[in-house]
C-alpha cells in the first residue's frame, strides 16, 4: 500500500508542471546553500594549513628566518605531492577531476558526476593548496559544486535535465561564494558548464546562487580574493591600448596553457612512477620558492604587490611572472590538483603591470594608474584559460564596483578571448576534453553525439550466410527472412562481406554468393559513435550496416531507421533541455 | 537584586586581602603619563589608594619590554603586542582570569570582557587607536580625508610628527597604495610589501617630526609646529578639551589595539599587583576611564553604560574609536604578529632610519 501510495506522488509530481518546476528550484536551492558551505569550509581549510605548515608569508615572517622555515618551504610541498600522489590512486582515471569532468558530463547529457572522484579530488585539493602548490581553487571549488548538486539529483531520483541543472547551481554558488560575485557565479555556469540560456535553468541557477552566497556569508564568511578600490581611466586613447593588451595576454594565456599540457606529456615519458610525481614538482617548487617565495601558493599577497606601483621593477615583473607561470605548469603538468584560474589571475596581473609599466615609459607617465593595467591584464589572461569573458567582465564589476574598470576589462577581454579560441581552443577545459576524445568545438550536437557508441542501437536481427554458400542458397535465405540484405560470416563468426539483394537477383544460381559482395559497404565497430555513424550514413545504400568487433566477428547490425531516431531523440532530448521554459 | 547583594561581600574581601598582605605596601605601576596618566589617577589610582592601604607609585614608561629586565615595577600598562611577546619569553607572570568579577550588569566576566582581552599573562583594560590628527588652520578650504593625504605634501603641505616606531607608520604606508586593512600584515610580510613601505616613508622622510612620548605629537600640534601628528585618540580628545579646538582627528584608517595591564615576573609586590588589576577593570571604573579619554572599555557592560564628559557634557559615544561613525577602514593592530616580529620590523626600521 505503502508503495502505491509512493507511485501515486511520484506520478503526480511527474504530471503537474508547477510541481516539477517547485521541485527543480527546490533541488538547485539545497545544491546551492551545500557547495557555498563547503566552499567557504575549504577555503579556510587551506587558510588554515598555510598557516599552520609556513606556507603563507604571515606565518613564514612569524617563523622567522629559520633552519624550520627552510626545511618546511622544501618538505611541505613534496610531502603535499606524496598524499596528492597517493589519493589519485583512488580514481580510476589516476588524477584529479576538474571543470573538465563537469562540462563533458553537462555537455554530453549524461550528468551522473561520480561521488567517489569528487570526494578524493577535492581532498587532494585541499592537500595541494594547503601545502602551497602553486594551482588554483576555484577548478576544485566548481567541482566539487557540481558533484554535491549531481549527487543530490541522484538522491532525488531526478532525471539527466534536472541533474544538469543540479550540476549548474552548485557550480554557480561555489563561484558566488568564492569570489563574493553572486552575479558572476550565475554567468559562470551558464557561460562555461551550461553552454546555453534556457529559464529552466536560470531560475535555479540564480537562486542557487544568491541563497548560497547569503547562507555562506552568514555561516562562516571568508574574506574575497581581492578587493580593489575605484581607480579612474585618464585618457580615452587608453582603450586603444587595452585592446593590445588583449591581444598579447591572450598570447600568454596560451603560453601559460600550452605549457601546462608539455609539462604534462614531458611527466608522461618519465621514468618516475606516476605516484612520485607531485612529490617530486612539490620539492622543485620549495626549491625555487626558497629564493622567490612569492611563487608559492595561491599567491594573494603577489596579486595584491601587483596593482601596486613601486611594488616590483620592470624585469621583476616579467621574472616572477615567468617563474609563477613556470611553476603552476610544473605542479598541474606532474599531476598535482588544482585549477589553472587563480594562477592565471596572478600571472595576468603581473602582465598587465609590465604593460602598464612599459607603456608609462613611452608616455612619460600620461597613462592612468598601474592597477587599472595591471586589472586588465589580469582579466585577459584569466578569462581565455577558463573561457568565459563574460564572467571576468562581471567580475571585475562586482569587485571593484567600477563600472569605468569594468569597461576598461571588456576592451582588454574581448579580443583575448577570440585570439584564444581561433589558436587555441575556446578554453584549457576545451582543450583537455579534446585531447581525451572529447571535441566540443564543433557545437554540442556534435559532441552529444560523439558521445554515443551505436551500442545502444545495435540489433541482432539479420540473415548470415556461410562464405561457400551458392548465390541460390543466399538469395532464398534473404526472401525467407525477408531482407534485402545478408552477411557472410565463416564458423568462427567472423564477417566476410555483405550481399545485397539487389546485386545477386541477376547473378548466376550456382556461382559462389562472396563472389557478388557489395565491395565498398560500410562497417562498424560497437566503438563508433553515433557522429561517426551519421557521417557514414551519408553515402550509403542499404537498410543495415554489419558491427564487427575488433576480431573480426560480427556482434551485431544497425539498421538505418533505428539509427536516424536515436538521432532525433537526442537532439530532441537536447533542444527541450535548452528551449522549453519548464 | 542578587548583585548589589554580591558587591559589598567582594569588596569587603577586597579589602581584607588588601590590608592583611599590604600594610605599608607601595605598588610601584609603569604608566604613560599626561592627560592619559591624570585620568588614570583620577578614576582608579585615588579610589584604589583610598579603599585600601597600598600606595601607588608611577613610574614613566614609553612602551616596550626593557623595563621588564631590571627591578621592574609591580604593573605595567602594556600594549598588547608587547605583552604576548614578553609572556613568551618568560618576563610576566601569568594571570588568573578566573577571579574577575561580574560585570555591573550581571554579565559573567568570561562574557563581559570582548574577544582576545583575557591572556594568558595581560588583561585588556582599554581600546585604543593610533589616528592621524591635523591642525584645521592649515588646512582651512578643504582638510585632509584619507590616509593617503598623510602621504601627499603637494595637496597637503606642512611637516608630519610621527611615532620613531615602525609600527603603524608601516600600515598607514601600505594602505596609502590602497592596500585594504585586511591584507595590510600580509603584505607586511613579504620582503616587497615591507620595502614598499619604508619606500613610501622614505618620500616623507624630510617633513617627518619624530616623537617619542604619547603628549609630544598633541604639544607639536597646538604649538603649530607641524601639519599633521599620528598620536591616541584619547590625548587628542582631551587637548581639544583644555581648548586646543584647531586640532581634528582622520579617522580613516584608524589602528586599534588592546591595551593591558600585566605583571612582570619580578615584581615584589605581585598580590597586590593582581589585587589591582581586578579593582581597576570592574565595569564602573573602565566606564569612568572611558568617559574621560575616549577610550573603548574592555567590558561590553562599561561601553553600554558609556555617557557624557563630566565635565563637558561631550557625548563620549562618538569619540570612541569603535562608534560606527569612526570604524570604517579600521585596522585591528596584528598583536600575534608583532609580538613574533617586532625586533625584526624595530631593526629593519632602525637601519632604514640612520642609513
Amino acid at each position: 500500500m505503502g508503495e502505491a501510495t509512493q507511485t501515486s506522488i511520484g506520478d503526480r509530481l511527474r504530471r503537474s508542471l508547477w510541481l516539477r518546476v517547485a521541485g527543480v528550484l527546490a533541488l538547485g536551492a539545497l545544491a546551492g546553500i551545500l557547495a557555498a558551505l563547503l566552499a567557504n569550509v575549504f577555503v579556510a581549510a587551506v587558510i588554515w594549513a598555510n598557516d599552520a605548515l609556513l606556507i603563507s608569508p604571515r606565518s613564514r615572517m612569524m617563523a622567522g628566518d629559520t633552519a624550520l622555515l627552510t626545511l618546511a618551504t622544501v618538505m611541505v610541498p613534496a610531502a603535499g605531492g606524496l598524499i596528492v600522489g597517493l589519493l589519485h590512486r583512488g580514481i580510476t582515471e589516476g588524477r584529479a577531476h576538474g571543470p573538465a569532468e563537469i562540462i563533458a558530463a553537462v555537455q554530453t547529457r549524461r550528468g551522473a558526476l561520480p561521488p567517489r572522484a569528487g570526494l578524493f579530488s577535492g581532498v587532494s585539493a585541499m592537500v595541494a593548496l594547503g601545502s602551497g602548490a602553486s594551482v588554483g581553487q576555484y577548478g576544485p571549488l566548481v567541482h566539487m559544486g557540481g558533484s554535491v548538486g549531481s549527487a543530490l539529483a541522484r538522491v532525488f531520483r531526478a532525471g539527466v535535465t534536472a541533474d544538469n541543472i543540479a550540476i549548474a547551481c552548485g557550480v554557480a554558488a561555489a563561484i558566488s561564494t568564492a569570489f563574493n560575485a553572486p552575479i558572476a557565479g550565475i554567468l559562470f555556469a551558464h557561460e562555461v558548464i551550461l553552454r546555453h540560456f534556457a529559464l529552466r535553468a536560470f531560475a535555479p541557477v540564480a537562486i542557487a546562487s544568491i541563497l548560497g552566497y547569503v547562507v555562506a556569508n552568514a555561516v562562516l564568511p571568508q574574506p574575497p580574493l581581492f578587493q580593489i578600490a575605484e581607480a579612474e581611466i585618464r585618457h580615452l586613447w587608453e582603450f586603444g591600448s587595452f585592446l593590445l593588451l588583449g591581444v598579447l595576454a591572450a598570447l600568454v594565456a596560451m603560453l601559460y596553457m600550452r605549457a601546462i599540457l608539455g609539462v604534462g606529456q614531458v611527466a608522461q615519458r618519465l621514468r618516475l612512477p606516476r605516484v612520485l610525481r607531485p612529490a617530486a614538482a612539490g620539492a622543485g617548487l620549495g626549491l625555487a620558492a626558497l629564493w622567490v617565495p612569492d611563487i608559492l601558493g595561491i599567491g594573494g599577497e603577489t596579486l595584491r604587490l601587483a596593482f601596486i606601483e613601486g611594488a616590483f621593477g620592470r624585469f621583476e615583473l616579467l621574472l616572477v611572472m615567468s617563474l609563477k607561470l613556470a611553476a603552476t605548469a610544473l605542479c598541474l603538468g606532474m599531476g598535482f590538483s588544482g585549477g589553472v584560474f587563480s594562477p592565471a589571475l596572478v600571472i595576468g596581473s603581473l602582465f598587465g603591470a609590465f604593460f602598464g609599466s612599459c607603456l608609462g615609459a613611452l608616455t612619460g607617465g600620461e597613462n592612468s594608474a598601474l592597477v587599472v593595467y595591471a586589472i586588465c591584464g589580469m582579466v585577459a589572461v584569466a578569462a581565455p584559460v577558463i573561457g568565459a569573458p563574460l564572467t571576468a567582465i562581471v567580475m571585475v564589476l562586482e569587485l571593484t564596483g567600477s563600472y569605468e574598470l569594468t569597461l576598461a576589462a571588456l576592451a582588454a577581454v574581448a579580443l583575448a578571448n577570440l585570439l584564444a579560441s581561433r589558436s587555441f581552443g575556446r578554453s584549457f577545459f576545451d582543450r583537455q576534453l579534446r585531447d581525451r576524445g572529447l571535441d566540443l568545438s564543433g557545437g554540442r550536437s556534435r559532441a552529444l553525439l560523439a558521445s554515443r557508441s551505436i551500442r545502444d542501437v545495435m540489433g541482432d536481427d539479420y540473415v548470415a550466410v556461410a562464405p561457400d554458400s551458392s548465390v541460390a542458397a543466399a538469395r532464398a535465405a534473404m526472401a525467407a527472412a525477408r531482407s534485402s540484405d545478408a552477411y557472410l560470416v565463416d564458423r568462427e563468426g567472423r564477417y566476410r562481406g555483405t550481399l545485397l539483394l539487389q546485386s545477386l537477383l541477376g547473378a548466376p544460381d550456382a556461382e559462389a554468393a562472396a563472389d557478388w559482395c557489395d565491395e565498398a559497404h560500410a562497417v562498424m565497430t560497437p566503438d563508433t559513435s553515433l557522429w561517426e555513424a551519421m557521417q557514414l550514413l551519408r553515402d550509403f545504400v542499404g537498410e543495415s550496416v554489419p558491427v564487427v568487433d575488433p576480431d573480426g566477428r560480427l556482434v551485431g547490425i544497425v539498421v538505418e531507421s533505428d539509427l536516424i531516431r536515436a538521432y532525433l531523440d537526442l537532439l530532441d532530448a537536447m533542444r527541450e533541455e535548452e528551449h522549453a521554459v519548464a | 537584586m542578587r548583585w548589589p547583594e554580591r558587591w559589598p561581600a567582594t569588596l569587603l574581601l577586597a579589602l581584607a586581602v588588601g590590608s592583611a598582605t599590604a600594610q605599608e605596601t607601595t605598588l610601584r605601576i609603569a604608566t604613560w603619563g599626561g592627560s592619559y596618566e591624570a585620568a588614570q589617577e583620577e578614576v582608579f589610582f585615588t579610589p584604589f589608594e583610598a579603599a585600601d592601604d597600598i600606595k601607588i607609585e608611577t613610574v614613566a614608561y614609553e612602551g616596550g619590554t626593557g623595563i621588564l629586565d631590571e627591578d621592574p615595577p609591580d604593573l605595567v600598562d602594556m600594549a598588547m603586542s608587547e605583552a604576548i611577546a614578553a609572556c613568551e619569553a618568560g618576563k610576566l607572570r601569568r594571570l588568573d582570569h578566573g577571579a574577575l568579577p561580574d560585570g555591573a550588569d550581571g554579565t559573567p566576566a568570561a562574557e563581559d570582557f570582548i574577544p582576545g582581552a583575557m591572556q594568558d599573562c595581560a588583561l585588556t583594560h582599554s581600546v585604543y587607536a593610533t589616528v592621524i590628527a591635523y591642525d584645521r588652520r592649515a588646512f582651512p578650504a578643504h582638510p585632509p580625508t584619507r590616509i593617503q593625504d598623510l602621504f601627499n605634501t603637494e595637496e597637503f603641505p606642512g611637516r608630519r610628527a610621527l611615532r620613531q616606531r615602525p609600527d603603524a607608520n608601516l600600515e598607514w604606508a601600505l594602505m596609502a597604495s590602497g592596500v585594504p586593512p585586511r591584507e595590510v600584515y600580509d603584505l607586511l610580510s613579504t620582503e616587497r610589501g615591507l620595502d614598499l613601505a619604508l619606500e613610501r616613508l622614505n618620500r616623507l622622510r624630510e617633513r617627518i617630526v619624530w616623537w617619542r612620548h604619547g603628549e609630544e605629537p598633541v604639544h607639536l600640534l597646538e604649538a603649530g609646529e607641524v601639519a599633521m601628528a599620528s598620536g591616541y585618540n584619547g590625548r587628542f580628545f582631551a587637548a581639544r578639551n583644555r581648548g586646543a579646538s584647531h586640532i581634528a582627528i582622520l579617522w580613516d584608517a584608524q589602528i586599534r589595539e588592546q591595551q593591558t595591564w600585566a605583571i612582570p615576573a619580578g615584581a615584589r609586590h605581585p598580590e597586590a599587583a593582581e589585587h589591582f588589576i581586578r579593582f581597576a577593570t570592574r565595569s564602573g571604573p573602565l566606564t569612568a576611564f572611558a568617559e574621560r579619554m575616549a577610550y573603548g572599555p574592555a567590558r561590553h557592560s562599561a561601553a553600554r553604560a558609556i555617557r557624557r564628559h563630566p565635565e563637558t557634557g561631550a557625548d563620549m559615544r562618538l569619540h570612541i574609536p569603535t562608534h560606527p561613525y569612526n570604524d570604517r577602514n579600521a585596522v585591528a593592530k596584528d598583536v600575534d604578529w608583532y609580538a613574533h616580529t617586532l625586533e625584526r620590523i624595530r631593526s629593519r626600521f632602525r637601519d632604514w632610519l640612520a642609513p
